[in-house]
């Protein structure tokens, strides 16, 4: 804790030697990360075959590129989803305090949900949402 | 029982700031670009919550934060990833080198 | 409270209308009527009417400031509407939505003019961008609004993070959000490195969000490559918001930390290279929407002077520079986007093909320069008098001065080219209205360097 009251109070650093432990942690984490990507550098075998440099598949032979083009529904869906999922966790401190918030929370609650329905509702009126065209 | 100490949790969270800006900053594509500004912002959540349970458990000031955090982050992304589709469909290309239109 | 609710309500009704009005004109129409119930809903709250009661747990307070800035940023906006909306329908077909966004846009500014938690200052900053990324893209087929969007994005979202990081160290020193350091019980115990670190962090992040040098180097890009109507908009009421943010947070908190940081000398460097750049680099360009771009950055070096005085004065110039500063810039924009040509040989000639737009131009340009008689002039006079006030680095003054004078170079190459070279001027159609307006607005900018306290005497009835 000795790093942690450096932080908070500024007087306590007029001594040198606080810092110490930062330049002992520093100089080791940085030698860890030095020593072993030398180590693995040096002692690892290296084999270059045509079957190790492809892509491992769950030991299915590869074929064509991933990267296909997809429609862009899916990425709208997608990023709908995303919004749409993220903004439920409002409702976990709501849930959690329901009681003790009251009609006050309620309200604000329902506010919370009333701009959430215009949202859906004006996707579904750009047709967003259609599968099929 | 023993607690992880505080300067730890800083660490990581440091830590993975730091990554998030050398990936910012060294990435050129654009959607790497937008997974390293992901990682900043989850240090910072990392950041607040470690700050409210060890420093200021009196409120929870901090964790709502960090809800507050997340919901943006996801707004921002749609808007990014909708940016980003809007320039492949023009480029062909999501390499940040290839939007070059304004230098002169 | 009034404003903050009103916009987003007004928001997701423009919305709607795009869905069920077919017709550009109309959509503007409404949007026209939206601003102008939202500017009268806020004046009122100015006087203390207020339509809704909302407990907002001391995170944001309503002062005669905040709620006078809202005021001029609406008024803008309204005017901005008014004089551009017609440019605004030709950007796309999504007419509706691009309303819709700068109602969103008002959102985020109306929370930071008045917000006391760094929460709301961190939401409305987001709430004011994110619709400003899209607005940016706008010009879906145009390469460069791509690009320039993607720009906007990536710094917004960079500086988003270091001002989170600020926030979360001064919550890890102090355990509140609060702005006010005057009710805060950790405050007693002494500044900790912790709040000197975050709020460094927090200097960058909104030295980035004002565009001032070194942070600059995003807006030229960004103004350059978005739609012209949206540049307009985000270069006055914008950047005016953000200025507003700045004020407020270190307003309240720079004084007390003053011991151990030397906030004033990071801000003299913060300012003289935000004028260096802004106005030196605008002399060689040859774009008045780019030139445009960088007088705003250098604009933006003026207005950091309230930031580096922080006085009653510098409060009082602050305001008075928004009004006038946007005012100018949309008038400028205006005219220039019914330009054919954004070069500065478009503009040759201009005088005799379309003398009320080359006047009007003129009083814009010059109010920007800072003559007197203009707005302008009492802007910068503010800003330079809240710094002598202060009584510290008044060499800054001179130096102001000095790049005042730069600055009149490159506007004037303005005029010159309008009323002193032949060519033909060319235009889009000019409506009537448009030229009536452009009047209005050269009336309010007169109007105003003659009696600025026409605006101020609002922050104390």
């Amino acid at each position: 804790m000795q790093l942690l009251n450096i932080l908070l109070d500024a007087s306590a650093t007029s001594n040198a030697s606080n810092y110490f432990p930062i330049g002992l942690q520093l100089f080791f984490a940085i030698g860890f990360v030095v020593t072993m990507m030398f180590v693995t550098h040096f002692l690892g075998p290296k084999r270059k075959t045509a079957d190790k440099l492809e892509n491992f598949a769950s030991g299915i032979e590869t074929h064509g590129d991933a990267r296909q083009p997809m429609a862009i529904k899916y990425f709208l869906v997608a990023i709908l989803f995303v919004l749409f999922d993220v903004e439920v966790i409002f409702f976990y401190p709501y849930a959690v305090n329901f009681r003790s918030l009251g009609w006050e929370g309620f309200g604000a609650v329902l506010m919370f949900v009333a701009f959430f329905l215009a949202g859906f509702i004006y996707i579904i009126k750009k047709g967003a949402l259609t599968w099929e065209d | 029982m023993n607690t992880i100490p505080l300067t730890h949790i800083l660490f990581v969270s440091t830590a993975l700031f730091f990554i998030g800006m050398y990936g910012l900053f060294t990435r050129r594509n654009i959607i790497t670009m937008l997974m390293s500004i992901e990682l900043i912002l989850n240090s910072v959540n990392i950041n607040f919550i470690a700050f409210n349970k060890y420093l200021h458990p009196a409120n929870l000031d901090g964790v709502f934060f960090t809800i507050f955090i997340i919901a943006i982050a996801a707004a921002e992304a749609a808007v990014a990833i909708a940016i980003i589709i809007n320039l492949y469909r023009n480029h062909k290309s999501i390499d940040i080198e290839d939007a070059a239109e304004m230098k002169y | 409270m009034n404003a903050i609710i009103l916009s987003a309500i007004l928001g997701v009704i423009m919305m709607f209308s795009g869905i069920w009005v077919n017709n550009k004109a109309t959509l503007r129409w409404i949007a026209l009527a939206g601003l102008l119930v939202l500017l009268i809903s806020n004046i009122a709250e100015m006087y203390g009417y207020r339509i809704w009661n909302v407990n907002v747990h001391n995170m944001l307070y309503f002062d005669r400031f905040g709620l006078l800035f809202n005021s001029v940023a609406i008024g803008s906006t309204f005017i901005f509407v008014a004089l551009s909306g017609s440019d605004i329908n030709r950007v796309g077909k999504y007419a509706a939505e691009y309303y819709t966004l700068i109602f969103f846009v008002l959102t985020g500014i109306t929370i930071i003019s008045v917000y006391t938690s760094l929460l709301m200052l961190f939401l409305g900053i987001e709430i004011m961008s994110i619709p400003l990324y899209i607005l940016t893209g706008s010009d879906k087929r145009n390469l460069k609004s791509n690009e320039a969007s993607l720009k906007y994005f990536l710094m917004g979202a960079f500086s988003t993070g270091l001002m989170l990081m600020g926030i979360t160290l001064i919550y890890g020193a102090t355990g509140s959000f609060s702005i006010e350091v005057l009710n805060n019980p950790a405050i007693a115990q002494g500044v900790s490195f912790l709040e000197i670190t975050g709020m460094l962090f927090l200097l960058v992040s909104m030295a980035f969000k004002v565009s001032a040098a070194p942070f600059h180097f995003w807006t030229p890009d960004v103004y350059d490559g978005a739609p012209g109507v949206f540049t307009s908009f985000m270069a006055t009421v914008v950047k005016a918001a953000a200025f507003i943010a700045f004020v407020k947070l270190f307003d309240a908190r720079m004084s007390y930390s003053s011991a151990v940081v030397d906030w004033k000398m990071l801000l003299c460097i913060l300012i003289i290279a935000t004028l260096l750049i802004g106005n030196i680099t605008a002399v060689f360009q040859q774009s008045v929407k780019r030139m445009l771009a960088y007088s705003s950055i250098a604009q933006a070096g003026f207005m950091l002077f309230a930031v580096f005085s922080m006085n009653e004065m510098a409060k009082e110039g602050i305001i008075f520079y928004a009004v006038s500063y946007s005012l100018a810039t949309i008038g400028v924009f205006a005219v220039l986007l019914k330009m054919k040509d954004f070069t500065f040989e478009g503009y040759n000639g201009l005088a005799k093909s379309q003398p009320v737009l080359a006047f009007a131009n003129t009083v814009f340009l010059l109010s920007l320069a800072g003559i007197p008689l203009t707005a302008g002039f009492f802007a910068k006079y503010f800003m330079l008098a809240s710094v002598i006030q202060t009584g510290h680095y008044l060499w800054m003054v001179i130096v102001a001065v000095l790049f005042a004078a730069v600055s009149v170079y490159y506007y004037f190459r303005v005029i010159q080219a309008m009323y002193f070279k032949t060519g033909e001027g060319e235009t889009e159609n000019i409506h009537p209205g448009f030229k009536t307006g452009l009047i209005i607005l050269t009336v309010i900018i007169i109007l105003l360097g003659v009696a600025p306290n026409l605006i101020i005497n609002f922050l104390y009835f």
